[in-house]
């Protein structure tokens, strides 16, 4: 019986495995955007509203070094990452450091932060919509032979770097001082300033590596789709709803979040298939994975607010 | 009641008027006499120093964008670089003004008074604009041509169920939820009004939407309406709507700050400074809020609903959520907490607005080697405003008088307990 139900469960998936490579690919972006908006909300302690737009820094900077200087993609995206983090780093410095220790204020601040890159950015490049120039937009045939999914390179690009970098922030978390000393200020600021850590240095480190991935995602948001001013401040609900979903504050969380998100989102689609099922429910296609994602976020804030790995959920 | 041929109409009009304003004005004298009896936080409804200076610094450079704009008509010997202010310009800005003044007070509510951030004022708003269009407008897919009061009972009633379906889960647990729960649902209306075209006509908006009171009284006002335009140069239903929406602002003005001295109204302002104090004290902070919250949104939905009927004509590009963002601004430069902040951070973001608008020439002009944009400059303005201002005026412009409770996080200037 439970044989049978597993069975059906996978030939019913198979039929939307194009949907779950996509959804893939979608959730390494969600997942690279919201592990760093998790760090920053855990030690910063404010949602951060200008991580969509940190990451939309990251996206036109690899235009920058890619389309116009005319390097290869990947030293556009190192490149990419390393400025996107000294953005971060500098914004918090400028901005947010004088707030420190006042949650509300740092959180109004971070929608102004979001507007001036935005502002920027649209300054610099004006209004129009961009893409990288590299190739890897035909599907791979190996992979359309085997499993019968189109997956381009870009996309598998995407999903392994991702891994990449997800499995070295796992690595340094967990085996490094840095890590330890992150973890530790993460967890109580004072009591980790108290043994010794020079929380100051940690706080730094996070807003450089949360700035880092953020980068990263933007690049990859900018491949996938195309680079517009407003492509990180679309997905920022996403990325909330990833955080939220994880619990707040908890990196791990954000990862199971992010990708739990991303899938939903490019779901969008198959839930449209279910609601057209139903004739009493309006079928909606998938314009709606933000809405989703959103849905997805009100209903764990109804249910278990802390998140699946709990975070933080009072003052 | 035949009329005297000797005396010209204006001439008995006028001692009319006269008695008229001194028993309106008698009366509200008295009224404010009663209420400051009753609350010591008005008396004394003078301004103390500091807000003198503030407010002379505010008002002479206002008033010198002003005179700049204004002193510079188009047959200068040598003309500025701006365009000129002409009157129905300003008409026509100021009945705009009066929707931004409403946003700004509903805003006040939920943040001034119990200190809720809500991103989704831009939301709230495009429901009352959307309720109003789709019910009345003639271009609306449904076809109804109903009377524009029902789109104002839709915007009241969808926006009251909206506003408690998101309280519901949010409003329990900290700040930060409400502020990410209404943006996403701020977004979220933007992509169905743009997208159920069954519902909306999307992206082509709505159009034919009639004008507000149209038989009554505004037939009844035309004479006066008339020779009002006559005299400024705007259209006679400008003028209208400029009186009808500064009437429902200082409805809502009086009604709003008669709330902020009532009991509610101060356990609200202990929710903000203190949330634990409130429920120490006995009182459902959880309850209170969401009425806090659902009082703003209904304010918001007004607002639409009269820019609906204003512009006659909608479409969603105007629910970006940057529009909320301008509502903020207003917000927290006026002061927050303060109706009368709130009306004049209001102005201020309007002169804002309708400034970038009108400079944007003469930007051009001055980096005439960079081409900016409107909006990018706009968007690059209310950005950095936000951050000066939270971070070098946090009680803005003209904070609430004598505020006996005031949030520990912003009380450091009085070299307050803070935490």
């Amino acid at each position: 019986m439970v044989e049978q139900l597993a069975i059906d469960l996978v030939e019913w998936l198979a039929g939307y495995s194009q949907l779950v490579a996509s959804g893939l690919v979608f959730s390494s972006i969600v997942v690279l955007g919201s592990i760093g908006l998790a760090l920053v909300y855990s030690v910063g302690d404010f949602p951060n509203f200008a991580h969509g737009d940190l990451m939309t820094v990251g996206a036109y900077t690899a235009v920058v070094v890619n389309v116009i200087l005319g390097f290869h993609l990947a030293i556009a995206l190192v490149v990419a990452m390393v400025a996107t983090a000294f953005v971060a780093l500098g914004t918090d410095k400028l901005v947010f450091r004088p707030l420190q220790g006042k949650p509300i204020e740092l959180l109004i601040t971070s929608i102004g932060v979001a507007f001036a890159y935005r502002a920027l950015l649209l300054m610099g490049f004006g209004p129009s919509s961009r893409s990288y120039d590299v190739g890897g937009r035909g599907g791979i045939d190996w992979v359309r032979e085997t499993f019968g999914v189109t997956v381009t390179p870009r996309q598998a690009v995407i999903v392994l770097v991702t891994l990449a970098l997800v499995t070295v922030l796992h690595i340094v978390l967990q085996y490094t001082t840095l890590g330890r000393m992150m973890r530790a200020t993460a967890e109580n600021k004072d009591l980790a300033r108290v043994s010794g850590i020079r929380t100051a240095q940690v706080l730094a480190a996070m807003w450089l590596i949360g700035g880092a991935l953020a980068g990263a995602g933007g690049v990859f948001l900018g491949l996938e789709l195309v680079v517009r001013p407003r492509v990180g401040f679309s997905i920022l609900v996403v990325l909330f709803a990833a955080v939220i979903l994880g619990g707040i504050g908890s990196v791990y969380g954000a990862m199971l979040g992010g990708f739990v998100i991303g899938m939903a989102h490019e779901m969008a689609g198959l839930f449209g298939d279910i609601s057209d099922a139903l004739p009493l429910l309006p079928g909606f296609g998938s314009e709606y994975g933000a809405a989703v994602a959103f849905v997805l976020m009100i209903l764990i804030l109804v249910v278990k607010p802390s998140g699946i790995i709990g975070g933080k959920t009072s003052a | 009641m035949s009329q005297s041929d000797s005396t010209p109409f204006g001439d008995r009009l006028k001692p009319a008027l006269e008695r008229l304003f001194a028993a309106v004005g008698s009366l509200w004298l008295r009224y404010e006499k009663g209420l400051a009896d009753r609350y010591e936080t008005l008396r004394g409804a003078q301004l103390t120093g500091e807000e003198r200076r503030v407010l002379a610094v505010v008002g002479i450079s206002l008033a010198a964008v002003v005179a700049l704009l204004a002193l510079n008509p188009v047959d200068a010997v040598v003309p500025l670089p701006v365009p000129s202010l002409t009157v129905p310009f300003v008409v026509s800005t100021l009945a705009i003004a009066g929707m931004y003044l409403l946003l700004t007070l509903g805003l006040n509510v939920q943040w001034g008074y119990a200190g809720l951030v809500n991103f989704s004022v831009i939301a709230f708003w495009g429901i009352g604009a959307y309720s109003g269009a789709l019910l009345a407008g003639s271009g609306s897919p449904h076809e109804l041509e109903l009377h524009p009061l029902y789109g104002l009972g839709l915007a009241v009633v969808l926006s009251v169920v909206l506003a408690v379906a998101i309280g519901l889960p949010t409003l329990r647990l900290r700040a930060d939820y409400l502020a990410i729960a209404t943006l996403g649902f701020s977004e979220i209306i933007r992509i169905i009004i743009l997208n159920e075209e069954w519902l909306t006509d999307g992206g082509l908006g709505v159009g034919g939407i009639p004008t507000l009171l149209s038989t009554w009284p505004f037939s009844l006002t035309e004479p006066v309406m008339a020779a009002l335009a006559n005299l400024t140069g705007a259209q006679p239903r400008t003028v209208f709507d400029l009186f009808l929406v500064m009437a429902v602002v200082l409805a809502v003005f009086l009604v709003l700050r008669r709330t902020q001295l009532s009991p509610w109204g101060r356990v609200l302002r202990t929710i903000r400074a203190d949330e634990d104090i409130a429920q120490a004290l006995g009182k459902n902070s959880y309850w209170y809020k969401m009425q806090a919250f659902v009082l703003g949104s209904v304010i918001m939905a007004i607002a639409g609903w009269y820019y609906a009927h204003h512009v006659r004509f909608m479409t969603p590009g105007e629910l970006e959520p940057i529009e909320t963002f301008y509502i903020w601004v207003a917000v927290i430069l006026g002061g927050s907490g303060s109706n009368r902040g709130a009306i004049i951070g209001g102005f201020t973001v309007v002169i804002i607005l309708q400034g970038t608008r009108l400079l944007n020439e003469t930007v051009d002009w001055i980096l005439f080697f960079v081409t900016v944009d409107a909006s990018a400059l706009r968007l690059l303005l209310v950005g950095l405003l936000v951050i000066v201002v939270v971070r070098l005026r946090p009680e803005g412009i003209l904070p609430p008088q004598r505020e006996h409770i005031w949030p520990g996080a912003l009380s450091e200037r009085d070299g307050g307990e803070d935490k």
